[in-house]
């Protein structure tokens, strides 16, 4: 307690500089009476895009670490960069279970080399090869049979077409689940193309089924560097074609439509952007300033949120560490750095399964929640004689340092479920006194001098990303999310959107969420006239503040 | 009650006043009355000490709703612009009721959180004898102050052993007295209060003292005071007017003289309810400009504020704590996972292995109770009519059906939703026999009680909050509490959720008081982050939690101060 006094003195200093934050308050609630009158039906999909939704640009982000990027200076495709820029579950490559039917051919040419035309003559793509695209409509169907939701949303507004007139360029991952995504846009009314976000995640057989259908698609899996920013190019840059809407993960399409074709740019309605990195960047264009369009930024909606991080990893930290390890979790002690969003989920899981779940956690808020669901909050040092598995999921480094790894008892499993391969000090095993001995892929044994051994997975990256897959039911979420923003952008009057960074609107939001109950077999109960008015709200939502912290 | 005309308020102002006045004021002499006569009747038992502390632990229980309700029910039925006032307890949505910043509120269900409606702790009450008003005796304390109005100075020991206890159970603010050590974060200060008195007030009370402030405090409900803790208070030096059992004038008049306009002039209020912020806005508005802030407490309380922010009548900084992360966990989702199996078993003994039970709504309350049943081997369902709570539900292994699928099979229904007429007579017919039906949301209304008050129905009423609905063909549907809050009548609030609410108060009049000019405008702010988590650090110890501290370089890293606050202000927790 000697430093009692200056401590006290100092929380108020520091509250200090909360005010700017507190002074949003008041016009957060004052936004919220807004516009709780118009009429609405929630199966009436106009009428959902037509609402006059209460959103603001937020001010704030996920805290965005290390990376002081700058917008202007161009990302390198190649290497680790390339992998890790998102942590949005949906933004990563998806390793799931879907059949690789990627060319053993050996036809070494670079697709840009060939001319290849569709069925239907036309040639404005380029892929590896259209041949496949058989293949790919068969991953194709059966993603789709996973995401109801969109095939829902087709069917609802199919007759809308909301979309009418929009020219989408579009710069994601492609995989049968956004081929799903692409294929509604389109029969929602949107002209699209596309490109990939990453030199290795592109399913070949799924652009060439999205090209043989009719959607520019220039993308293949293993592309170069160059071939990456000449793809951007050639999907962007088009006689007769001029796109205005973006669809983006990772900001490198906004980007080089930035930098290349302002007098473009300047005149698309909106951007959507999917990832932490690209909305990152966004924020520090609109801060700067030079945000001429308005933005969407879905990967903070509370659904797509939920899903990305707490039921996600509360399943796949069981998977994942049962596929590695085969470990039995009844009894075992485990320690979970962070409680967090993922840490919550892990420690639910484990718990479930009747492991002996430890705490560590800076923020004494989030502690103590962990308090009050039974988790005994600790500093690392007190346990780690303890443990039997290490998982980390603060998102900072260094949590687990090599001084650590030495006090660990022999057989101790240690991984990461935070965003970066930053929070276990692996550089610091690769000394010479330890040796390296990969049993599995992603398994590696770490064996001290003495013999212990340390059981490392997925040698410290995400390994939820490494050693499980994504269900295509979060992949929905995100698709249908981004679908509904693109919309709601597309569609919104003059004025209601500057040139800011915005949340989407909870409106589209519970629309997202009410799109995939069908899957549950779940029926929503509907206020009456009366309940509604008693509790000052429209039938048809939004039904909860802004604030409102689910 | 002359308002000064040139603030437009005092037209609106006194006719609705006045009649809710008028109809308070039967209603409060009837309830004083019977109050009265119950602990004479218990006098006359003159049963040993530690009986008639449980009995009137117990009957402070079970007459205090009744108070509250008593006016509820009276006011949805009469009158149309009463159940206005009673919509705002709601909740968090403040939407659309228009109720005017000028028209005061009824006495009773003014809040719904935990904190600020009165405690039904297992503490006694007095039973004094005196009938006199307190108002008419001319009392001293020890140290010669007389500038107090309480029941009686001479249950000061009493008081004084009840705040003991209570400080035992809220090491948070020993631990905020002690780490501010000789520091006096509130040196200067002259805070009005206007909330329960209990003992757990008391502990808040006497820490802003030991922090530096003088206090003038009222009772922000006619029945809560707890007559020996003021009796303590004062002889501590705290002037303290309030007393059980104030009529609707002797309230006013109350919070009249603990302003002190002309003798003390306070520069910082600490209200629940937002009574005596509205008293000096409108009777001392010169006063009310020189305030350093408001910190204000109550849902109802909050929301006026806000009507005023938006007209742009307030003149100084106001603080909502309600809204405050901690605070809002522990009201909700943490305090009702206790107290829905503490009052179904309290009341009914029921076990709840494998039982069939359907929660309405799945906000913070809601996740709370399923929770809570899920764990004791409940077969949980869930209504909802948010796509994405519902969504949540799912998630969390609750099956989402409309309360009409379901009530056949059920044998709990539990309604959360804050809204009203969830369970209507025709759901009630379709229950099956034995049904419970009890209330965890916010108001009485979310159980049709009219529809069950007709003559084909019996009731029975079976234990103190237990009724045995009888339909003509035998069916009972036990109903608890007969729809009014589960948790407030039939279970404890324990001082730990006590604790995080004082605790948050306490930070925010520290906040406010030493928030250099400028910080705060004349507008109404959220407690900031940095101190909801200093309120949270407070009760760590408590579980023995330890901490991690970021280093240096990760605190880098991360962007963020080694000493927080640790997330943006839209993190979802």
């Amino acid at each position: 307690m000697s430093e009692a006094v200056g401590e006290a003195k100092l929380e108020v200093k520091q509250a200090s500089k909360e005010v700017k934050e507190s002074e949003n308050v008041a016009e957060k609630y004052s936004a919220m009476t807004v516009s709780k009158n118009s009429e609405m039906n929630m199966g009436d999909l106009s009428a959902v895009f037509s609402a006059v939704p209460t959103h603001k640009p937020v001010k704030k982000q996920i805290q965005f670490v290390e990376d002081k990027q700058e917008f202007s200076r161009f990302p390198t495709k190649a290497g680790r960069r390339s992998l890790s820029r998102s942590i949005s579950q949906s933004s990563t490559d998806s390793y799931s279970s879907a059949a690789s039917y990627t060319d053993s051919s050996d036809d070494e040419t670079s697709p840009r080399d060939k001319t290849q035309v569709n069925s239907k003559g036309s040639s404005d793509f380029c892929v590896k090869n259209i041949k496949q695209a058989e293949f790919g409509r068969r991953e194709i169907e059966i993603a789709e049979q996973d995401m109801s939701a969109l095939i829902s949303l087709r069917k609802r507004a199919q007759s809308e077409k909301p979309l009418a007139g929009a020219k989408i360029v579009g710069c994601t991952h492609i995989t049968a689940q956004t081929a799903v995504l692409i294929e509604t846009l389109v029969a929602l009314g949107a002209q699209c193309r596309w490109t990939a976000c990453n030199i290795y995640s592109t399913q070949n057989e799924v652009a060439a089924a999205l090209s043989e259908t009719g959607v520019a698609v220039f993308a293949w899996k293993g592309e170069s560097e160059d071939d990456f920013w000449w793809c951007i190019d050639r999907c962007v840059n088009t006689e007769g074609w001029q796109p205005n809407m973006i669809l983006d993960d990772g900001g490198d399409l906004t980007h080089w439509m930035y930098k290349k074709y302002p007098n473009v740019f300047k005149k698309i309605r909106g951007i959507v952007e999917e990832s932490v990195t690209g909305v990152h960047r966004l924020y520090q264009l609109s801060k700067a300033g030079k945000l001429c369009v308005p933005a969407m930024n879905v990967n903070d909606s509370v659904t797509k949120q939920k899903f990305d991080n707490l039921y996600c990893c509360r399943e796949s930290i069981l998977d994942g560490l049962k596929r590695t390890t085969d470990v039995m979790f009844g009894g075992k002690q485990v320690v979970v750095c962070g409680y967090g969003e993922v840490g919550k989920g892990c420690c639910a899981a484990l718990k479930a399964l009747g492991a002996i779940v430890y705490v560590t956690e800076i923020d004494p808020i989030c502690a103590l929640q962990a308090c009050m669901d039974g988790f005994r909050v600790v500093k690392l040092n007190e346990v780690i004689r303890l443990v039997d598995v290490i998982i980390t999921c603060t998102g900072n480094k260094n949590v687990v340092t090599r001084d650590q790894l030495d006090r660990m008892k022999n057989g101790s499993i240690v991984c990461n479920m935070g965003h970066s391969n930053t929070e276990i000090d692996v550089a610091s095993l690769r000394t010479p006194e330890l040796t390296w001995e990969r049993v599995r892929s992603q398994v590696d044994h770490v064996i001290w001098p003495d013999g212990k051994r340390i059981i490392l997975l997925a040698e410290g990256r995400l390994l939820n990303l490494s050693c499980s897959t994504v269900p295509t039911f979060v992949l929905s979420i995100t698709a249908t999310t981004q679908a509904l923003a693109l919309i709601e952008l597309y569609n919104a009057p003059e004025g209601r959107y500057k040139q800011d960074v915005y949340l989407l609107p909870k409106k589209m939001d519970e629309y997202v969420a009410s799109l995939h109950l069908a899957t549950f077999d779940a029926h929503l109960t509907e206020l009456s006239d009366e309940q509604a008015k008693y509790l000052g709200l429209n039938k048809n939502g939004p039904f909860k503040p802004n604030y409102y912290r689910y | 009650m002359e308002q000064n005309q040139d603030l437009g308020l005092p037209n609106v102002h006194s006719k609705p006043q006045m009649e809710s006045r008028a109809d308070l004021n039967g209603e409060d002499m009837e309830d004083a009355s019977s109050g009265t006569s119950e602990s004479k009747e218990q006098q006359g038992k003159g049963s040993p000490n530690l009986l008639l502390m449980l009995q009137a632990a117990e009957r402070r229980r079970t007459q205090q709703p009744r108070d509250r309700d008593g006016l509820q029910v009276s006011e949805v039925g009469a009158r149309g612009q009463l159940t206005e006032a009673l919509k705002t307890n709601m909740q968090i949505q403040f939407t659309d009721q228009k109720q005017e910043y000028n028209k005061p509120p009824t006495k009773t269900v003014r809040s719904m959180s935990q904190s600020s409606t009165d405690s039904f702790t297992s503490v006694h009450s007095d039973s004094s004898e005196d009938e006199s008003s307190p108002r008419d005796k001319h009392q001293k304390s020890a140290k010669g102050l007389s500038d107090f109005c309480i029941k009686n100075i001479n249950q000061a020991d009493f008081g004084r052993k009840e705040i003991e206890m209570a400080e035992q159970e809220m090491p948070a603010l020993m631990n905020l007295r002690k780490r501010a050590g000789g520091e006096k974060p509130l040196a200067g200060a002259k805070v009005v209060g206007c909330t329960h008195i209990t003992a757990q007030t008391a502990v808040l009370i006497e820490t802003l003292a030991a922090l530096g402030a003088q206090c003038h405090w009222a009772a922000c409900n006619i029945f809560s005071t707890q007559n020996a803790v003021a009796a303590a208070l004062v002889k501590a030096g705290i002037s303290v007017f309030a007393w059980r059992g104030e009529s609707e004038d002797e309230f006013w008049w109350c919070i009249d003289q603990c302003v002190a306009a002309e003798t003390w002039q306070p520069n910082i209020i600490l209200d629940d309810g937002g009574d005596l912020t509205h008293w000096i806005y409108n009777k001392y508005p010169d006063l009310f400009k020189k305030l350093k802030g408001v910190v204000e407490e109550s849902v109802t309380g909050v929301y006026r504020l806000y009507q005023l922010s938006k007209a742009g009548r307030l003149s100084v900084p106001a603080m909502n704590v309600n809204d405050s992360v901690t605070k809002q966990k522990f009201d909700n989702l943490y305090f009702c996972k206790e107290s829905i199996l503490e009052g179904l078993k309290r009341t009914t003994d029921i076990m709840f292995g494998g039982r069939h039970v359907l929660v309405c709504g799945y906000g913070e309350v809601g996740k709370g109770c399923c929770a809570a049943l899920k764990a004791l081997g409940a077969v949980v369902y869930v209504t909802e009519v948010d796509p994405i709570c519902a969504l949540q539900a799912c998630m969390d292994g609750f099956r989402v059906i409309k309360m009409s699928d379901i009530l056949r099979q059920v044998d709990v229904v539990i309604t959360c939703t804050g809204n009203k007429n969830v369970v209507m007579r025709e759901h009630l017919d379709k229950m099956k026999s034995g049904c419970i039906v009890c209330n965890m949301g916010h108001s009485t209304s979310e159980i049709d009680m009219a529809g069950l008050r007709t003559s084909d129905l019996k009731w029975v009423h079976v234990r103190p909050q237990v009724d045995h609905v009888i339909w003509p063909d035998g069916k009972r549907i036990v109903l608890l509490a007969e729809g009014r809050l589960l948790n407030l009548s039939c279970s404890t609030v324990p001082s730990f959720v006590l604790s995080i609410t004082a605790a948050t108060q306490a930070m925010a009049l520290i906040e406010l008081y030493n928030a250099p000019e400028g910080r705060y405008k004349k507008d109404v702010y959220l407690l900031p982050k940095k101190m909801d988590e200093y309120v949270a650090n407070l009760h760590l110890p408590l579980f023995d939690a330890h901490l991690t501290e970021l280093t240096d370089d990760q605190a880098k890293y991360m962007g963020f101060s080694k000493h927080g606050p640790f997330k943006h202000n839209h993190y979802r927790y």
